[in-house]
């Protein structure tokens, strides 16, 4: 297969460079669909597929298809519920009626030719099947975090770069202007230099219990659901609900870091690198199938002395968002509200000069990446990055997991001097699964 | 299971003495209570036993005379206290004795004023001083503001709001669990507590008025309106200074038979511990509990006892997917707080051994503490988590605990 795609890569490259003066992105999502390049004949266009098509999954799509540079062909989902949805959607906007449902990505990735792919999955599954992905030399579009541990966040990263594919990871807010407004006067030390990162994330508030065993609905392969997680009892916990389960996920922590520490690390440019040490505690909910930390603070410190304060909101002076602190004062964005702000209201209308740092600039998160696809170019959110980001939020977890203070080489990627807390770099797989090869 | 209590009877017992064992001082506590329009015969026990468990105080109760009463021959001495817990809500005292307690307030004195206590006296100017806040007793708009956190979505827009308006002092909606915001985190009494907890069910008491000087709200409420509620965020927990005393004020705790949710509560029992503390000394040497709630969990103490390590391996040993997984929290709680270091974690794996070896101990509460082992186990763990294998329902859990204790080199 990879001869074909390789060939087809290469002509889209090649019409990328002919057309590259008129790969100009607007800025808004029209109401119409438009296309990206002109005219194109549907052999040009991108073709892609999306794993994992619920809510998000399903949402990502949708955001794809607003592009005419695509056409997407197939669908894989283990809820056929999520297929027939995501089918009819796609082939109502491609007016088609062939779009084909997999349940298994092992024979999506196996049949289907792709030049991209768009994966929307619980965190448990991502170290498995960005890497099959990765393999098959698709192109991704993931969403974050990138993993659920380190190493396979490792793995992931070594596959898309030992097969050379395009990788953009959902941290959306790389292309919000806010927010690389934000990280450019940080960065270029509006503040004077920065001292302190504060990275507020949502508070978790997820009441549950511990719901009764209950039947499997139909249409879902529980099994497939669960893949290397260890086997459990069908509760009702599954789609939307499973970040609150340590089995699928970290909770908030690990949902949000991939946004706002994602932005912290951007605006101090130590976003490919990683802390040396990380302390901090979190509340656990004293019972029930819901296991995630609803609060956590732990501050990460780097080689040249930053720290990086990571919490849920309630426990921070601005709640949530990225704040920089530096000599001079604070810039803070967030979310909510579109706020950015600052110690000095006359910062926010500092000039960037010619000769210093200005940041990656997308203004359309998926549209980049499909930009990426063509011009072989690195994305505004790369896999390094992505690694780099939730590292941050999974040190953290294990952290608080162990009550210690955990030292960390950011270069060799290993815990220094503790194997217990090393262990929790990875997680057992449940048979047949196996780890993504490092 | 026997030989099993005895054998983490005496780990137990060594970890307290050699981590826990902290002795802040020995306060004395008088507790003020015989007429209240709430349960007091029910409360002050309860009161003085969570005041003594704490191992700091030694706490007596005084009661007034019954409504109606000779008030002239109620002369509790003060004086002879650190803190002065009220738990009352009654007739008028005499002018003697209310001068000795603002005398005692006054020359540092500690107070806590305990839920409906703070409905007392609404004629005498210094107690509404000394407590802030208070509500009913024909309290409005003459007695002071009204104080709450004005609501909005993000915490950063939500602002203390003294509001002069006209109306009642004090009220309640219908009794409900709610979620308790700590505002100042950096309080010795709130120090180190989750921001936001669940608790029991309760009066939420909203509406209070008074003149609020030299007050700290410690903590609110949101009072929904869907439970008649006023829709603001209600004060909890207050401190105040008087003079030279501290006042600690919690609006928590309607007594109901054996104490009720409202006393039962962690969070309840936790913070009027503490604010007795700091009440009596200024300073908070008590440690948070394992089974403080979150802003997920209420967590009750139905008895008023403290969960030992040995109760929490107990029950995990009996767990199955139908009871409750507070006690394996607990444990992992303990953990993280006492553990530390290498050696610290092996007399936790010590523990949960004896109850993997324990042929009576269910299989869904194994595979808990295989979860855990499978990071902090060390190579004396191997050999029994072996054995587990052999056993079809623990196979799975056991292989990937051997699995991840292997991987440390």
């Amino acid at each position: 297969m990879s001869a074909k795609t390789s060939n087809r890569r290469d002509f889209l490259k090649q019409s990328a460079m002919v057309a590259s003066g008129t790969l100009i992105l607007p800025q808004l999502i029209p109401s119409t669909a438009l296309g990206m390049g002109g005219k194109l004949a549907p052999s040009d266009r991108i073709v892609m597929g999306a794993i994992g098509v619920g809510g998000q999954g399903s949402g990502n799509l949708r955001n794809f298809l607003w592009s005419k540079e695509i056409q997407v062909v197939a669908v894989c989902d283990v809820d056929t519920n999520h297929n027939l949805n995501a089918k009819a959607m796609v082939d109502k906007i491609m007016k088609s009626d062939d779009c084909r449902m997999y349940e298994d990505y092992r024979e999506f990735l196996e049949k289907e030719k792709l030049d991209a792919v768009s994966i929307a999955l619980p965190d448990h599954w991502h170290g498995l099947i960005y890497s099959a992905a990765a393999n098959k030399k698709i192109d991704i579009y993931g969403e974050k975090p990138l993993s659920r541990t380190i190493r396979e966040g490792q793995a992931i990263v070594n596959a898309v770069k030992r097969n050379n594919v395009v990788w953009q990871t959902g941290s959306w807010q790389r292309s919000g202007k806010m927010y690389r407004r934000a990280a450019e006067l940080a960065i270029n030390g509006r503040v004077g230099k920065i001292t302190r990162v504060e990275v507020g994330l949502p508070d978790g508030d997820s009441r549950i219990g511990t719901p009764p065993v209950m039947d499997v609905p139909q249409g879902l392969n529980w099994d497939l659901w669960l893949g290397p997680a260890p086997k459990v009892p069908y509760r009702g916990v599954c789609h939307a609900d499973w970040r609150w389960n340590l089995d699928y996920s970290g909770g908030r922590l690990t949902d949000w870091a991939g946004h706002h520490v994602d932005i912290a690390a951007w605006g101090t440019g130590l976003d490919r690198t990683g802390p040396v040490s990380i302390e901090g505690h979190g509340v656990y909910p004293n019972e029930g199938y819901y296991n995630t930390p609803v609060e956590f603070d732990f501050t990460c410190k780097y080689a040249n002395g930053l720290e990086m304060r990571v919490a849920n909101g309630s426990r921070l002076r601005f709640n949530t968002g990225a704040a920089w602190y530096g000599e001079k004062g604070w810039i803070h964005v967030d979310r909510d509200g579109g706020l950015l702000h600052a110690s000095d209201p006359k910062i926010l209308e500092e000039v960037i000069g010619e000769n210093e740092i200005h940041l990656y600039k997308s203004d359309n998160h998926f549209w980049n990446f499909l930009e990426c696809v063509r011009s072989r170019k690195e994305t505004v959110c790369p896999v390094e990055v992505a690694h780099r980001s939730i590292s941050i939020g999974l040190l953290g977890e294990i952290a608080m997991t162990t009550g210690q203070k955990i030292h960390w080489d950011p270069i060799k990627e290993e815990i220094i001097d503790n194997p217990m807390a090393s262990r929790l770099l990875s997680r057992t797989y449940r048979a047949p699964w196996t780890q993504p090869i490092l | 299971m026997k030989k099993i209590s005895i054998h983490i009877l005496g780990l137990v017992a060594t970890i307290m003495l050699l981590t826990s064992c902290h002795w802040g001082g020995n306060y004395k506590a008088l507790i003020v209570t015989g007429q209240n329009n709430h349960m007091w015969e029910t409360s002050s026990p309860i009161l003085k036993q969570l005041l003594e468990q704490t191992g700091l105080f030694k706490a007596d109760i005084v009661k007034s005379p019954a409504k109606g009463g000779d008030m002239s021959t109620f002369n509790p001495e003060f004086s002879k206290y650190e803190v002065v817990v009220l738990d009352y809500n009654g007739d008028s005292w005499s002018e003697k004795t209310k001068a000795a307690f603002v005398k005692y307030v006054k020359d540092g004195g500690g107070v806590v004023v305990y839920h409906a206590a703070n409905n007392a006296f609404p004629e005498w100017k210094e107690y509404n001083e000394i407590i802030g806040v208070g509500g009913w007793g024909n309290r409005s708009e003459k007695d002071g503001p009204y104080f709450y956190y004005s609501v909005a979505n993000n915490k950063r827009n939500e602002k203390l709001v003294q509001d002069t308006t006209k109306g009642r002092g004090g009220s309640h909606g219908k009794q409900h669990e709610f979620k308790i915001k700590n505002r100042v985190l950096d309080h010795p009494i709130t120090k180190g507590l989750p921001v936001a907890w669940f608790h029991g069910k309760d009066e939420l008491y909203s509406e209070l008025r008074g003149p609020g000087k030299n007050m700290t709200i410690l903590a609110t409420a949101y009072a929904d309106t869907l439970m008649k509620g006023t829709g603001r965020n209600e004060p909890i927990l207050m401190t105040i200074t008087y003079g030279k005393g501290r006042i600690f004020q919690t609006v928590l705790g309607n007594a109901d038979e054996n104490g009720g949710p409202s006393m039962q509560c962690v969070g309840f029992i936790t913070t009027f511990q503490r604010g007795a503390e700091w009440a009596a000394s200024g300073e908070v040497t008590q440690e948070i509990p394992a089974d403080f709630p979150t802003a997920v969990t209420v967590s009750l103490r139905p008895n008023f006892s403290v969960m030992t390590i040995e109760d929490d391996l107990a029950k995990i040993a009996q767990y199955d997917l139908t009871k409750s997984t507070k006690y394996f929290v607990n444990l992992q709680h303990h953990m993280r707080k006492e553990a530390k270091t290498a050696s610290g974690f092996k007399k936790f794996e010590k523990m949960m051994l004896v109850v993997l070896e324990d042929k009576a101990a269910t299989v869904e509460g194994k595979k808990l503490l295989l979860g855990e082992l499978s990071w902090m186990g060390s190579s004396e763990s191997i050999p029994v988590i072996q054995k587990l294998t052999e056993n079809s329902e623990l196979k799975a859990a056991a292989e990937a605990a051997l699995e991840r204790i292997n991987t440390a080199k």
